[in-house]
């Protein structure tokens, strides 16, 4: 098949597809990370089946639509490919002071020369076998993360390019949250790729002694 | 110098709060890197910052064309872009060692430094370099310890500013291309805050009133628990009308259902009738001004309405005209309850005293009785008319003989019961139906205990305790139930099997705020509650059973069906 011809079409319907492929598997990865990290009581989650196994989302409306409300400007940014890196920084509620941060790189893939025959699509059960195993994987970190007994809440970091098309009144930019050096912990955790984006995830903790 | 020292602001923009010295971007960026080893282990000449006086002094960035002069240049002049061996793995390294973010602390050259523990010097303004004898450092910022600027840690956090102006641009660039981050990068975080996480507001304040109301057998958490095994019993109400104005007062009875179907509802000053079939609403009348009603109640046959008045007036109304009839007046204070037997109107005052009235004489005032020495705010003949229940502020229920007149003139009528078992105010009085001689009270707030009376020999029967105060009772004519309603703390309609006591539903927070009144509609069927939050709910708690249905069908029909239509609003 001419790959010059079809390449385009294949990519622009990716981009879109691979964006919101993205956007969803943050809203899941979110959500997990905040019933594990019990940042909102247990019982305001409800499962559902995604990617193929149960995945918990909250059922709180507030929490629900605040999310989406990032999200949505999230997924514009990434079709313009202006956000780089999404951090959710869990921090105590009275201290003000990080205590974990899960930091999403994400990366555009690149693109192979034109010369040789387009990249194999991937399989979307590929993709999301790979998202399978990192929601998994989050929920194991429980295993070693430090718990957590005071109250927390959590907040979006999104590291955007200067660029960026930023609605004013809604983002605005702060300090990233970041966790000392001499106590933070960090884990990488695996990554999942589309044909257009790499996501790749990681877990900073902070760690005393 | 002549500069006022500044933190300088990175990017070009002003940012509220500059806590880490390093681009957070970078940072991110730097973390995202895998660590790599220095290619070469010079010790510390491998670090591209550290710089001899000699190229400090030599390169000064004073005239660089894009610097424009603004007291914010930020990077060191001795740019590794100078050196000739430097290259971008050097870079990475040590900015990877001052990355105060995320980066883990090997073992090595690193582990020596400490990034945390030293302030942030921002880096010198161009004017301000000199050799390194100078005091440059002066005219920093106050907190800023001065230092040398040959220093390990600050040199390279001067460094690690990625001020496009200030430094190279083929420096920033290896750096931006090292670390894989773009130069012009922002941190951007939601304007809200996200939502504090939502606890069940209701159970927790349930949980923090609970000691003042521990009652035991209170169920901590349930919610409106509707079904029986044998039965459902729906957790809505049937329908719901706005009683705007009306009273949160726990003393007063608002609500009167009549046998005609027509319930009478008083809003502060003003009573209005709801007729169930139609729906209407109709004003009645007013109080007289600056007086307020604080009860209704309706005669045996419908006919007659009776209001008692918050200064103490019993006002008699004719439904049929909606004209006042006339005005009984005596009590010194507000009747906050009235009771019809036949033609006798008997209404409960404010100090205690219980008056009988003969709406049909001009004298209307037949019969006084005194037992109570609080308020009274329950008082129930029974059907046949033989006894009257009376329940009072005093914790006290009387129960009197309902013989009137026959007593001479001065004897004041003693109870034939006197009750004192409730420790609180009791205002929920209702005779059992099926069994006349069965009298249930219930108490306030610090009692919340339903005792059941035989009235023939004045003995107490059964004693159900309940989670929060009674205010209203009502027997089902048809079933062996009661229904209680309930104020602090559950808000609740609760009905119980008799005489079982057993709990058959129990409906938590049916308003909200206490259960007020309530009135059985004449079918038995359906039971209104009123509560202060301005509602009158509805709630078909008992079916008339089939036997009946024959007899009742065309009035339960009427009733029925009139309670499904009718608007929705009692102006």
């Amino acid at each position: 098949m001419p790959p010059t011809k079809q390449a385009p079409t294949r990519q622009a319907i990716t981009l879109k597809g691979s964006t919101n492929l993205v956007t969803e598997f943050f809203k899941y990865a979110a959500n997990t990370i905040l019933f594990q990290r019990g940042v909102y009581p247990a019982d305001d989650f409800h499962m559902v089946k995604k990617y193929g196994q149960t995945v918990l989302v909250t059922q709180d409306l507030a929490l629900e639509n605040y999310l989406e409300k990032i999200l949505k400007q999230v997924n514009k940014w990434l079709l313009t490919g202006s956000v780089t890196q999404l951090v959710l920084a869990i921090i105590s509620k009275d201290s003000r002071v990080t205590m974990e941060r899960w930091v999403f790189d994400v990366n555009l893939v690149k693109q192979p020369t034109e010369s040789a025959e387009p990249a194999p699509i991937k399989p979307e059960t590929e993709i999301q076998a790979e998202i399978r195993n990192i929601l998994k994987q989050i929920v194991s970190t429980v295993t070693f993360l430090p718990v957590i007994d005071e109250p927390t809440v959590f907040n979006i970091l999104a590291y955007t390019s200067e660029s960026a098309d930023v609605p004013a009144d809604e983002w605005v930019d702060t300090d990233p949250l970041a966790i000392e050096a001499s106590k933070s912990q960090q884990v990488k955790l695996r990554s999942f790729s589309t044909d257009v984006h790499r996501i790749e995830a990681m877990v900073a903790y902070r760690y005393e002694g | 110098m002549s500069y006022a020292p500044k933190t300088p602001a990175r990017h070009q923009r002003s940012r509220s709060e500059a806590k880490t010295p390093l681009t957070p971007s970078l940072i991110t960026g730097l973390n995202s890197f895998s660590l790599a080893t220095p290619a070469k282990s010079r010790g510390d000449t491998t670090n591209p910052f550290i710089s001899s006086s000699k190229h400090m002094s030599s390169s000064r960035p004073v005239g660089r064309p894009v610097s424009s002069g603004r007291p914010k240049s930020c990077s060191r002049p001795s740019s590794p872009a100078k050196r000739p061996s430097s290259g971008g793995i050097n870079v990475t390294h040590t900015l990877q060692r001052q990355a105060s973010a995320g980066v883990i602390r090997k073992g090595g050259i690193e582990s020596r430094m400490d990034v945390v523990t030293r302030d942030y010097v921002p880096p010198p303004k161009p004017e301000v370099r000199r050799s390194k004898s100078q005091p440059s450092r002066d005219t920093r910022d106050r907190f800023i310890t001065t230092r040398d600027t040959t220093e390990d840690l600050t040199a390279k956090l001067d460094f690690l500013t990625l001020n496009p102006q200030g430094a190279s641009p083929g420096h920033t660039a290896r750096l931006a291309a090292a670390t894989g981050v773009s130069l012009n990068s922002r941190v951007l975080s939601y304007h809200e805050p996200p939502p504090s996480a939502s606890s069940d507001l209701l159970s927790e304040q349930r949980e923090l009133v609970r000691p003042l109301y521990a009652r035991p057998g209170s169920l901590p958490t349930s919610t409106s628990s509707s079904s029986n095994k044998s039965r459902k019993i729906s957790s809505q109400p049937e329908r719901v009308l706005d009683a705007p104005g009306i009273l949160d007062d726990f003393y007063l009875n608002l609500l009167s259902w009549s046998s005609l179907n027509v319930l009478a509802v008083a809003l502060e000053g003003s009573t209005y009738m709801w007729k169930a079939e139609s729906g209407d609403v109709v004003h009645l009348g007013d109080a007289p001004e600056g007086s307020y009603v604080s009860s209704v109640d309706f005669s045996n046959d419908g006919q007659f309405l009776g209001v008692g008045i918050g200064s103490g007036e019993v006002e008699l109304w004719d439904l049929e005209t909606q004209t006042k009839l006339r005005t009984m007046t005596g009590h010194s204070t507000q009747v906050a309850c009235l009771s019809w037997n036949k033609h006798i109107l008997s209404s409960g005052c404010g100090d205690g005293s219980i008056w009988h009235h003969d709406v049909r004489l001009a004298r209307h005032k037949v019969g006084e009785l005194t037992g109570h020495q609080g308020e009274v705010c329950g008082l129930k003949w029974r059907e046949d008319g033989e006894l009257l229940a009376s329940g009072g502020n005093d914790n006290v229920v009387n129960v009197w003989d309902g013989r009137i007149g026959d007593v001479a003139p001065g004897t004041r009528g003693t109870a034939r019961w006197t009750k004192r078992n409730h420790t609180a105010a009791v205002k929920a009085i209702a005779w059992c139906p099926w069994q006349p001689s069965l009298l249930a009270s219930g108490g306030g707030t610090n009692d919340a205990t339903v005792h059941i009376w035989n009235t023939t020999t004045g003995a107490r029967l059964h004693s159900l305790v309940t989670p929060s105060q009674i205010t209203s009772l009502q027997w089902s004519p048809h079933k062996k139930e009661f229904l209680t309603t309930h104020g602090y703390p559950t808000n609740a309609v609760m009905i119980h099997a008799y005489p079982s006591l057993e709990r058959v539903a129990e409906i938590r927070d049916a308003h909200d705020s206490r259960v007020l009144w309530s009135a059985i509609g004449p079918g038995g069927d359906v039971v209104v509650t009123g509560a202060g939050d301005e509602n009158l709910k509805f709630w078909r708690v008992w079916d008339v059973p089939k036997e009946r249905k024959s007899k009742a069908k065309e009035f339960k029909e009427g009733g029925r069906g009139s309670t499904k239509s009718g608007i929705l609003a009692i102006r």
